[in-house]
């Protein structure tokens, strides 16, 4: 089976020396992200999220079905990651890793379970007919902090996504395609974002590590939050112990965070709609419509 | 016809990669190799492909499987796999998006994406510099049902979704794939056609993959297509080809003129 | 500008016309990566990029830039033991390949009763002996006909930096004119070790140097700076040493 190749001896060492002396090989400070990069594809609900040489694709696609039989009055709200090969040659197709298995796991606690999507307002007829809304995950490019990338993919996707519009007569639902009238976008109730901390020795935190610090680290911490500072969920799966002081520190830097990405975040996404409304055809439709 | 547009060796962990859009499709390709093959699929002789498509939406079905066969046979007739036995070359084609009118075209949508499958492979191949035999360009050819059985309606090269809803129905479709040196390396057909039909779109997609037949084969460009800036229209997929080629080497020689 | 080398695709024939005449001394015409020779007298390419020849080697191959390291013999590479076996140790050379050897005896002053002992994960500098697409490729710490090390051998502490293939070949090319090293390598001590796999090994005695050193590198690469940004780029890392 093919393993992710280990960092050597060497690169280990150097690591951990420069943390001690407060150095990032990158030169980043502790809690700095890498540069991020945020855009959207032609059509709605796709976001390209680069985080330094990370990159992830989410995509936001729609369907109708039936609701769950024990949840009549909520649409389906699903996300799938799955890694391929062209990440890393340690993935295989088929056989998930413990990586892909925490990253699926941490988002749809952060995002499904969080509520970060009103899935009431999916549902169509109560018991017959609902939207079921499915998020990829693609995993175009691994130089670490997948999570983060892959959680910021995913809301911003969420947000840029517009469902069709429906027309309820009675038992009888019509999708409305857009042509017919202007999609509309999902209710979104909160924006989680993951911020993961990585654990060395003398309590150094690190923000958003690489794939080679990943590899050196002692441990993770992988904190979501929204940015009313609510903590959705917090994770570590095993690793060195941590004091739980350093702990409270890492929700306040994790706070800082997620508020600086959700104003990014937020200005992508206004500039994506303003090229959108190129020659104000969106106020046209608009006004139409309120007629 | 518009040149597809190609990023090549854009992305950092795999060995080499391509993004290929072209009239509203959009593939992301990798490949890593040669790498350590698992003893399972270890051939003593060859090198063992493994092609994996992954849909925009939604896992694989058996239309992704259907295709991965496709180019698996037809990448493996153009990979020196001699040259690299006992190892994997893994290919990796990420669909990003399709065209909107992909699904209400009517016609089998695993044909309309396979000759930019095949050319994102393709690329991708050449930017991890695996070891191959000849190059290949692919074509899509529609026949549109023409108003009267006897008179046949021109063919439509390599057809935007939006054509092919605008010639419903079409009678038949067509994927072409040859070398370099001018040898049919696939064809897949769907549809009701005559064999003059074929031969027909067989004979137009060779001229749209390798240009005019001309006399002495294959020759070296030194420079006379210069002046050749990206933007315009190249005359066949062969060029197309040169073209981008022609960047990536001047991306790596660039330092050579560098101050 | 330079003019435009010769642009080849996988496939095409080289005439006969573009490949070294043979007027140097040796008459044999020897084929460089990317080159495969069909019998009886057909040369094709089997890989892109520019057209490379040299009349006085009477060599020809292709030069690119992208993909994985393959080895070939002769080539300075810079590899990662993996585990070591009964005779030898299993060394990686690019990660997720199959594995190349390196026997415990091929170190200097190496015998059967003092074998050199390295650690799963260590680096080791050392020559590829034998590569063959038959065989897993060979390694060696010693030059065999001296038996000396020849600087070959454990890499010991510094930090690994990752560069393009054709930088490696750059800076190991006996006139590579990488400024930046010698004019940073006139005022600060370091280390340098490059391996054709795409690895340079930086060891300047303490973590800033070392960094400035192996980033300025990478920045090189990646900007494919010449001599005149190179000056400037060296000026810049001393100041901040």
């Amino acid at each position: 089976m093919p393993r992710e190749a280990e960092i050597s001896l060497n690169e280990r060492e150097f690591i951990k020396q420069a943390l001690q002396e407060q150095i990032r090989l990158d030169g980043r400070a502790f809690d700095a992200f890498r540069p991020l990069e945020l855009t959207f594809g032609d059509e709605y609900g796709v976001a390209d999220v680069q985080l330094g040489k990370t990159r992830v694709i989410a995509r936001i696609s729609v369907d109708v079905t039936t609701p769950l039989p024990e949840r009549k009055f909520d649409g389906i709200f699903q996300i799938v990651t799955e890694f391929s090969p062209m990440a890393s040659p340690a993935f295989e197709v088929g056989r998930p890793t413990d990586a892909e298995v925490i990253l699926s796991r941490i988002l749809e606690k952060s995002i499904r379970r969080s509520n970060a999507l009103d899935t009431e307002s999916l549902c169509i007829i109560a018991g017959l007919k609902c939207f079921a809304l499915r998020a990829d995950v693609h995993i175009i490019d691994h130089d670490g902090g997948l999570i983060d990338a892959a959680c910021i993919a995913v809301m911003a996707a969420l947000q840029h996504f517009r469902r069709p519009d429906v027309l309820v007569e009675g038992e009888k639902a019509t999708i409305l395609s857009v042509r017919e009238r202007e999609p509309i976008p999902l209710s979104i109730l909160h924006q989680p974002l993951c911020v993961t901390f990585s654990y060395f020795e003398d309590e150094v935190f690190l923000v958003d590590a690489n794939l080679a610090e990943e590899q050196v680290r002692q441990g993770e911490v992988i904190l979501t939050m929204n940015k009313h500072g609510e903590v959705c969920q917090i994770a570590k799966y095993g690793g060195a112990t941590i004091n739980p002081l350093a702990l409270l520190n890492c929700t306040n830097v994790a706070l800082q965070k997620v508020k600086e990405m959700t104003t990014f975040i937020q200005k992508r996404l206004e500039k994506d709609a303003k090229k959108r409304d190129a020659g104000g055809l969106l106020a046209e439709l608009s006004a139409e419509n309120a007629r | 016809m518009i040149a597809p547009e190609v990023t090549l060796t854009h992305l950092n962990r795999a060995d080499g990669s391509a993004t290929y859009t072209h009239i509203g499709y959009s593939i992301i390709g990798a490949v890593n190799g040669p790498i350590e093959v698992q003893r399972r699929d270890e051939q003593p002789e060859d090198a063992t492909i493994e092609v994996n498509v992954r849909p925009a939406v939604g896992v694989g079905s058996p239309k992704e499987r259907h295709l991965e066969t496709l180019l698996h046979n037809t990448l493996r007739s153009i990979i020196l796999t001699r040259l690299i036995p006992r190892t994997l070359v893994q290919i990796t084609l990420q669909i990003r998006s399709l065209p909107e009118e992909d699904d209400s075209t009517g016609v089998n949508t695993s044909l309309t994406i396979l000759p930019h499958l095949l050319h994102t492979a393709l690329l991708a191949l050449l930017s991890a510099s695996i070891p191959l035999r000849t190059i290949l360009t692919s074509v899509l050819i529609a026949v549109p049902s023409s108003a009267s059985p006897n008179t046949s309606s021109t063919p439509l090269l390599s057809p935007t979704a939006n054509e092919l809803l605008r010639a419903k129905p079409v009678r038949s479709i067509h994927v072409f794939a040859f070398s370099g040196d001018r040898k049919l390396l696939l064809n897949e057909s769907d549809g009701t056609f005559s064999y003059a039909e074929w031969a027909e779109a067989c004979e137009k997609a060779e001229e749209v993959c390798c240009g005019e037949e001309e006399e002495g084969g294959v020759k070296l460009d030194e420079g006379e297509s210069m002046e050749l800036d990206g933007q315009v229209q190249e005359e066949s997929l062969e060029k197309w080809l040169r073209g981008v080629v022609r960047r990536k080497v001047e991306w790596e020689q660039r330092w050579k003129s560098a101050t | 500008m330079a003019t435009l080398a010769t642009l080849v695709l996988p496939g095409d024939e080289i005439p006969h016309g573009a490949l070294p005449k043979g007027t140097g001394k040796k008459k044999t015409l020897t084929l460089g990566p990317g080159l495969r020779h069909i019998p009886p007298n057909t040369v094709a390419t089997t890989v892109a990029g520019a057209l490379a020849t040299d009349d006085k080697k009477n060599a020809a191959l292709v030069d690119y830039n992208s993909g994985r390291y393959l080895p070939f013999v002769g080539d300075l590479v810079i590899a990662t033991v993996n585990g070591s076996a009964a005779e030898n140790f299993n060394c990686l050379l690019t990660p997720n390949t199959s594995p190349a050897t390196l026997p415990h005896l091929a170190f200097e002053g190496a015998t059967k009763k003092t074998r050199p002992q390295l650690p799963p994960n260590s680096l080791v500098y050392c020559r590829i002996a034998s590569a063959g697409r038959d065989l897993p490729p060979e390694l060696t710490c010693v030059d065999p006909s001296t038996g000396k090390g020849e600087g070959l051998g454990l890499l010991k502490s510094g930090m690994l930096f990752h560069i393009s293939l054709g930088m490696a070949r750059r800076m190991l090319a006996a006139k590579g004119g990488i400024t930046l090293l010698d004019l940073v390598g006139a005022k600060v001590g370091f280390e340098v070790t490059v391996g054709r796999n795409g690895l340079v090994h930086i060891d300047g005695g303490n973590v800033k140097t070392t960094l400035a050193i192996g980033r300025a590198i990478q920045e090189v690469d990646q900007g494919a700076f010449g001599d005149e940004r190179q000056k400037k780029l060296a000026a810049d890392v001393l100041k901040n040493l």
